[in-house]
């Protein structure tokens, strides 16, 4: 390593991949010759690793929050005139300041687990071991590729102590608030994942060395971890929609991207484990299962940061980059490897034989719940898949195939609603109602085939397929979107049935509350389900041009124009550019003209002296030692307070005290009440409109429209005027510039109601994770 | 055997074929030579292209795309199905270049900085720049960049 790289931020993630290594290392010592001697030494090591992540994460955000760009860093993610929030957001903007994020929280939880009383005992150690492990592992790839490597190492043109005077700037569409909460959640809930990884490899490894697994003993907190887990990730999905949905390009809710398909992998395997282990809980079922496919959950985890990072794939996220891509590769890899080999070994050779009661029908309560976890899984697979055979196929034979949203969709589709089918009979059966449950699955699937050839109108079609589509796209695509309803309504039907038998007559709050949770869960999950299979097929885009907006900014009467089925009429006011820093904001003061390293400086100030040197005019600015300078003797005035833009000298006459003259002239320079703002280049210009939409002359949504243009980048985002109601969304969005926009009306219907499955699903979630917690004391 | 054993088996046989059946089955986007957007033959290395387009004597309109760019497949679906923008591709020399997998066209990305998809570059055969044009427009428009760009070109 070059000295100079070595930062006192990259010191303190040495030190804490050094720390949680020798942590990890002691505890496999403990485990493997069963002594606790080196206990303090540990708990020393492990909280030091974990100290020096949350004082680097802190003294990151510190460096953002002032702006010191001699981090390479910061200077690429941050500039003077972000806002204080997203300044606090920088350092998760990017790659190595999120993997630190991730680091951070999962050193906090694996040291948690450490000091934690209710994790005793051998395997103890092993689990701890693990989840340390996993820490230096994070810490060494960003020893690798720090977050905090000086900018005249990561660009080495870069002349010797030079500081920029100002950052290049955050991603404008990270300049959201919902993007400020987001990464957290997400790193939250993939922290507190490690947990079950490890206990699930320390219970696969007791069962080979014929010792008593601690998997039953953690079940308790270990669902609990799962759940908590489960409604971070939810949420972040959901902000993570709530923020695609805002900004433009992204498609509405969900593009299938591989960014989101790549989160929706781990929360359906986070599904699916939460099911198998419940079971397990109740009935002993699933002894090889649940523990597997709750440590699975963390490898899915990395795969998906891997799809979303390392380059491999191909992802507006993707960086292709060094240390990171490789460390969470390797981490793959491993972790991988470890949580699917264990289980499978294990139950190739040590599992006993199942075998089934004799009384036992084909049909029974186990089978149609095991089919619904087995949707889980394949769910999964499908997206999994998705992402993964194009990667596959182009390594193999260098062919590259599309994989659009038909493969998701259509491939998907008959498995939720098998799911749906075998949801809504599992409630039945469980109200040993035998023969109503067969009886109604069956008139359901017979409902679900017939409302499949139901179609009013072409929206109604899952697809579009092309005559040259394959066979399974044409034969799901042509089927009728109506065909998701009665699935949909006999499952979330005998769910609500099954709990309203349970709760009558059981006085038990606790019960109660659990019960509650899990019904509205499951509602929430049909009406979500229900909600997005229709928003697409049938919302809504018409446009609108509207030519001349900058003569709106005076006049009363709002420009009318019509779209070009007549449906809408849009009226157009109020034509307006705000510019982010305003010239005010941008000139700097002349001590801060005296702190940067800039050719030419934008300076604000007032004269407090004159004089002249060689026929040059000077005056100097707020009693510092920064004068202004000009071949104009005019152009001073004492007491004058102004703003001015000119080249930076250092001074060098003996004559005054200056160190910087600013060179400027008449064109460059204006008192404070009229600055001369063609000199300065905002960074972000926002256009901005008030519109009204009218609609069969019913007015259907009103707000202010704006498309911002930033200095650095390409990219321009937009903020769009979202009108909600029961039945929809009228979404309204333009492309605005200084002469004509382009306004475009979207509607999605039943918007809302995915917002409130959600919404149900998380409050359902919660109420059972609280029940369970109360139970447990 | 029980029931769940064989549902599984059921189920894993059923996964293994829907893995098989839907790598297959999905739209081939460019092979070793050629990439194909909205069904039309784009070169994928700027040089062939050039060379072409020195030949024949047209310019080269430059295409950044990537899979997952849901303006790219607005493209593919409406812009180069649209007869009057196919007869005006046809002044051109076509080069696509899939933004996260560049190969020889990575340098010619930074060049024109391309930083996101989809962008449509148009320049003449000695590589010269003549217009660009970021982002999503509706076919209208697209279509009058790309006659203006064939006559300044």
């Amino acid at each position: 390593m070059i000295p100079n790289t070595l930062t006192p931020g990259t010191l303190l993630i040495a030190i804490a991949a050094f720390a949680s290594s020798l942590a990890a290392i002691l505890l496999l010592y403990g485990y493997v010759y069963r002594t606790d001697e080196l206990r303090p030494v540990t708990l020393v090591a492990a909280s030091t690793s974990t100290l020096s992540l949350v004082v680097a994460h802190t003294y990151l955000t510190y460096q953002f929050v002032v702006g010191d760009y001699t981090n390479a860093y910061v200077w690429q993610n941050s500039a003077d005139y972000l806002a204080l929030l997203y300044r606090l957001t920088g350092p998760y903007a990017n790659h190595e300041g999120s993997i630190l994020l991730w680091a951070t929280l999962t050193a906090v939880v694996a040291t948690w687990t450490v000091y934690s009383s209710r994790f005793e005992g051998r395997g103890a150690n092993l689990a701890q071991s693990i989840s340390l492990g996993i820490v230096a592992a994070f810490a060494t790839m960003l020893v690798a590729q720090s977050p905090f490597t000086p900018i005249e190492v990561a660009f080495p043109d870069t002349p010797a102590g030079f500081v920029p005077p100002d950052g290049d700037g955050l991603n404008p569409l990270l300049v959201d608030p919902w993007m400020a909460i987001h990464p957290p959640i997400t790193f939250s809930a993939y922290a507190l994942l490690i947990v079950p990884f490890a206990l699930g490899v320390t219970h696969f490894v007791s069962l080979f060395r014929g010792e008593d697994s601690v998997f039953d003993e953690w079940l308790g907190s270990m669902r609990q971890w799962l759940r908590v887990s489960w409604l971070l990730l939810t949420a972040a999905i959901v902000f993570g929609g709530i923020w695609a949905y805002g900004v433009l390009g992204w498609g509405g809710f969900w593009s299938w991207d591989p960014v989101e398909t790549a989160v929706l992998i781990p929360w359906l395997a986070l599904t699916g484990s939460l099911h198998a282990i419940n079971r397990y809980g109740k009935t002993g079922e699933y002894p090889i299962f649940a523990p597997a496919s709750a440590t699975l959950v963390f490898p899915i985890v990395t795969f998906a940061t891997t799809v979303v990072r390392s380059g491999v794939f191909r992802s507006v996220h993707s960086f292709a980059a060094g240390g990171i891509g490789t460390g969470i590769l390797f981490l793959l890899g491993v972790t991988g490897t470890t949580a699917i080999a264990l289980p499978f070994t294990y139950w190739f050779l040590e599992a006993e034989e199942g075998s089934r009661d004799a009384d036992e029908p084909w049909l029974s309560r186990r089978t149609v719940y095991h089919g619904a976890v087995l949707a889980f899984g394949v769910l999964a697979f499908v997206s999994i898949w998705g992402l993964s055979f194009p990667v596959i196929r182009n390594a193999a034979t260098g062919v590259e195939v599309s994989v659009g949203q038909d493969h998701y969709n259509l491939w998907s589709y008959p498995v939720v609603v098998v799911g749906l089918l075998a949801g809504g009979m599992y409630a039945l059966l469980d109200l040993r109602r035998r023969k109503l449950a067969i009886g109604a699955t069956a008139a359901v699937a017979v409902s679900t085939l017939i409302a499949a050839f139901i179609a009013p109108s072409a929206n109604w079609y899952l697809s579009d397929p092309a005559a040259h589509d394959p066979l399974v796209y044409r034969i799901v695509g042509s089927v009728s979107v109506l065909s998701i309803v009665p699935p949909a309504a006999y499952f979330a039907g005998s769910w609500i049935w099954r709990y309203v038998d349970r709760i009558r007559g059981v006085p038990s709050r606790t019960f109660k509350i659990r019960e509650t949770g899990i019904v509205l869960t499951h509602v929430g999950a049909a009406m979500l389900i229900v909600a997005v299979s229709f928003i697409y097929l049938f919302s809504t885009s018409a446009s609108v041009a509207v030519v001349g907006i900058d003569d709106a900014g005076t006049d009363p009467e709002p420009i009318v124009e019509e779209s070009p089925d007549g449906e809408y009429e849009v009226h157009v006011r109020n034509y307006e550019t705000v510019e982010e820093p305003t010239i005010e904001e941008a000139a700097r003061s002349p001590e801060e003209v005296l702190a940067v390293d800039e050719d030419a400086s934008l300076v604000r100030g007032e004269i407090t002296a004159i004089d002249s040197i060689d026929g040059t005019a000077i005056a100097r600015l707020e009693d510092s030692s920064v004068w202004l300078a000009g071949a104009d003797d005019s152009l001073f005035e004492e007491g004058d307070e102004v703003i001015a833009r000119g080249t930076v000298f250092e001074g060098e006459t003996a004559a005054t005290d200056a160190q910087a003259f600013v060179y400027t002239d008449a064109d460059n320079m204006g008192p404070v009440s009229d600055p001369p703002r063609d000199v300065h280049t905002p960074r972000v210009t926002s256009h901005e409109l008030d519109v009204t939409v009218y609609e069969g002359g019913e007015r259907v949504a009103e707000g202010t429209l704006a498309e911002q243009e930033y200095l650095h980048s390409q990219m321009n985002t937009n903020d769009a005027v979202i009108e909600r109601g029961i039945a929809g969304d009228t979404y309204v969005v333009g492309s605005i510039d200084e002469r004509s926009a382009s306004i475009t009306i979207d509607t999605y219907p039943l918007a809302n109601q995915i917002w409130f499955g959600v919404v149900l699903m998380i409050v359902g979630m919660t109420a059972v994770t609280l029940a369970d917690s109360r139970r447990d004391q | 055997m029980t029931p769940r054993k064989l549902l599984t088996i059921v189920v894993l046989i059923a996964v293994l074929g829907f893995g098989y059946y839907s790598m297959n089955a999905a739209p081939v986007l460019s092979d070793h030579d050629y990439t194909y957007q909205g069904g039309i033959e784009w070169h994928e290395d700027p040089d062939e292209a050039i060379a072409v387009a020195e030949e024949q004597d047209k310019p080269v309109l430059v295409y950044y795309w990537t899979t997952w760019c849901t303006y790219c497949q607005e493209y593919s679906d409406n812009h180069y199905q649209n007869e009057e923008i196919r007869g005006e591709l046809d002044e051109y020399v076509l080069l696509a270049i899939n933004l996260d997998e560049p190969g020889p066209g990575a340098s010619l990305a930074s060049e024109h900085e391309a930083a996101y998809p989809p962008q449509h570059v148009i320049m003449t055969a000695d590589g010269e720049e003549v217009s660009r044009l970021g982002g999503y427009v509706e076919e209208d428009r697209f279509l009058e960049e790309l006659r203006s760009g064939a006559d300044s070109a």
